[in-house]
């Protein structure tokens, strides 16, 4: 059908145009909210209580991001982000540094725990201060793979010793603690802020080796893929300002967060004592000697856990440490962030 | 020679289908490595013996789980075939524990085994039970109630009337468990090393796919994993057609 030229039709398109606002400069025009994809690995959990805050406390959107939450595994959330399907991932800085070691275009941009969270835990009295008095213990670990066994292998090779000096009981499915409570092991690899409350809700006090006390690595942080991180796009430096700024808020005031993530995980209103217990020691972690978190990259201490992860065999050095890591929040402020 | 030609046009095709898709679709081999990386990996895996370590320990724990799961199951058939009880009273447990997911039932009866190669055999067992106990049980209701008539007119004892009539006709369908079995033995053996063990192809996957990100590896477990699967698979047709009369 085609169209015929009114004359009529004319005159209701200029009357309409007449009335219609002019635009003025001095209008704000709502900001262009940029999409992005947020991979954490694990399980909703009050671990994750700064990402949950930044989303519901308006952080993101402040920044002009609108932030969907993904969870996966953390080897499979790696490969996403080097691939460009999500934009942001939470992994462990040794798992970075074979990642790109293997070829996985990831850098590490913003820390999320200044200290390691991995631990030897045991009962109480029977853990050893000394790495080298490990020999011939029976250790339980999630598998040969992952910052657990990375640690592992740094505490043993700290005290002089190897796996073949321990005897290594494997729990793939992250149930060394049933391991511990059965006696089939002496110790166990858990995180600091997990594994103790679950052995003390079934009666058992524990003590703990620290792995950053005898062979330092950098702990999880915020992980971009190159191809993001190549470009001029802004959103990396917005998304770690952001999540700073909650991890801040939370450190302040950890019922900000325990609230946060009551709402995502309704379940944590059963025990949230245990919760607010869980998220305290997670903020001690964010911390580190800090005063509080920083998100700064601590170059000592990645220097020092790149080297341990090549003398445990664990990376080839052929990729230089300066390729794994990209401290955005010192790019934004022009200086190294404050610790 | 004609069977042998389309298998290899079957996997010649596929090869070349899986090329395309990683040319095409310019996926990175962190995602899905190409045939011939695989290939190359799996000679470099092959070359410094890790393959073969590892594949050894799940072929072991396939052997044995699927040995002591078939016997197991085909004694319970039989007596499941032969007693109406006998079927009420275990039916409910036999169909429970196929109910329960062996993946969350793993770790524990890891823990309760001590974590050893007898866990490991006992959840493979565990898997291949029920196909083959249920296709004992049809098998041995299968016998022609006219031939066991004559068979006890003749003064054959319960035990010659199974050995000779009830068994002999139960083979075709008891061989066809056993097809569905010998596949999942090999399911059961990785689902019981990731229930807790040191090695076997379940823990390569692992270690690949988690500790090394060397995604090739993982693929050159899978497709090992495939290919015992397979042999086995044709180990059992194999022994059906010298067994079972046509």
């Amino acid at each position: 059908m085609r169209l015929r030229r009114s004359p009529l039709l004319l005159v209701v398109v200029l009357a309409l145009a007449a009335c219609a606002p002019a635009a003025s400069p001095s209008v704000a025009q709502p900001p262009v909210m940029k999409s992005v994809t947020l991979l954490l690995s694990y399980q909703p959990d009050v671990q994750f209580a700064p990402f949950y805050l930044a989303q519901q406390a308006g952080y993101y959107r402040d920044a002009g991001l609108n932030v969907t939450i993904q969870h996966k595994s953390e080897s499979d959330l790696i490969r996403l982000v080097a691939d460009g399907q999500a934009q942001f991932g939470v992994a462990d800085a040794t798992d970075v540094m074979i990642s790109r070691t293997a070829g996985i275009p990831v850098k590490y941009v913003s820390t999320l725990y200044q200290a390691f969270p991995v631990a030897l835990i045991g009962p109480k009295g029977k853990v050893p201060t000394n790495p080298a008095d490990l020999a011939g213990k029976r250790i339980g670990t999630p598998g040969r793979y992952g910052s657990s066994w990375a640690a592992l292998l740094g505490v043993l090779q700290a005290g002089g010793l190897t796996a073949a000096d321990v005897t290594i009981r494997e729990y793939p499915q992250f149930n060394q603690v049933d391991g511990l409570l059965a006696g089939d092991v002496d110790l166990i690899t858990g995180f600091r802020t997990n594994e103790p409350l679950r052995l003390a809700a079934q009666g058992m006090q524990v003590d703990m080796l620290k792995i950053d006390k005898v062979a330092p690595l950098p702990g999880p942080g915020l992980i971009v893929g190159d191809a993001l991180l190549n470009t001029t796009d802004s959103r990396v430096a917005e998304f770690a300002a952001a999540t700073l700024q909650a991890q801040r808020a939370i450190a302040a005031n950890p019922q900000l967060g325990l609230d946060a993530a009551t709402v995502v995980v309704p379940a944590i209103a059963s025990d949230k004592a245990t919760a607010l217990a869980v998220l305290k020691a997670s903020i001690e972690l964010w911390r580190g000697s800090g005063a509080q978190p920083s998100g700064s990259i601590n170059q000592a201490v990645w220097y020092s856990g790149y080297d341990t992860m090549r003398r445990l065999g664990l990376i080839d050095g052929s990729v230089p440490l300066s390729d794994m890591t990209f401290d955005v929040l010192s790019e934004i402020s022009g200086s190294p962030a404050p610790s | 020679m004609k069977r042998l030609a389309a298998a290899v046009l079957s996997l010649a095709a596929f090869l070349v289908a899986w090329k395309l898709v990683t040319v095409v679709t310019g996926t990175p081999a962190y995602i899905l490595p190409a045939p011939e990386v695989v290939a190359d990996r799996a000679l470099r895996a092959i070359g410094s013996g890790i393959l073969w370590e590892h594949a050894a320990v799940t072929l072991s724990e396939i052997l044995l789980g699927f040995a002591a799961g078939a016997l197991a199951a085909i004694g319970t058939g039989i007596a499941l075939g032969k007693s109406v009880v006998v079927e009420r009273v275990l039916s409910p447990y036999i169909v429970a524990a196929q109910s329960v997911p062996i993946l969350a039932l793993a770790p524990l009866l890891d823990i309760w085994f001590g974590g050893g190669l007898l866990a490991r055999v006992l959840i493979c067992a565990l898997i291949v039970f029920f196909p083959i106990a249920i296709a004992t049980m049809v098998g041995i209701r299968s016998a022609d109630p006219l031939l066991a008539e004559m068979l006890r007119s003749l003064g054959a004892s319960p035990g010659q009337l199974t050995m000779r009539l009830e068994i002999p006709s139960a083979l075709p369908v008891i061989f066809g468990g056993l097809r569905v079995g010998v596949t999942l033995a090999v399911i059961g053996a990785v689902v019981a090393e990731w229930a807790g063990a040191s090695s076997g192809l379940g823990i390569l996957i692992n270690i690949a796919n988690q500790g090394l990100f060397d995604t090739p590896l993982m693929f050159v477990a899978l497709a090992t994993l495939a290919v015992i699967g397979i042999t086995l698979h044709g180990v059992v047709v194999v022994a059906e057609r010298r067994l079972v009369l046509r």
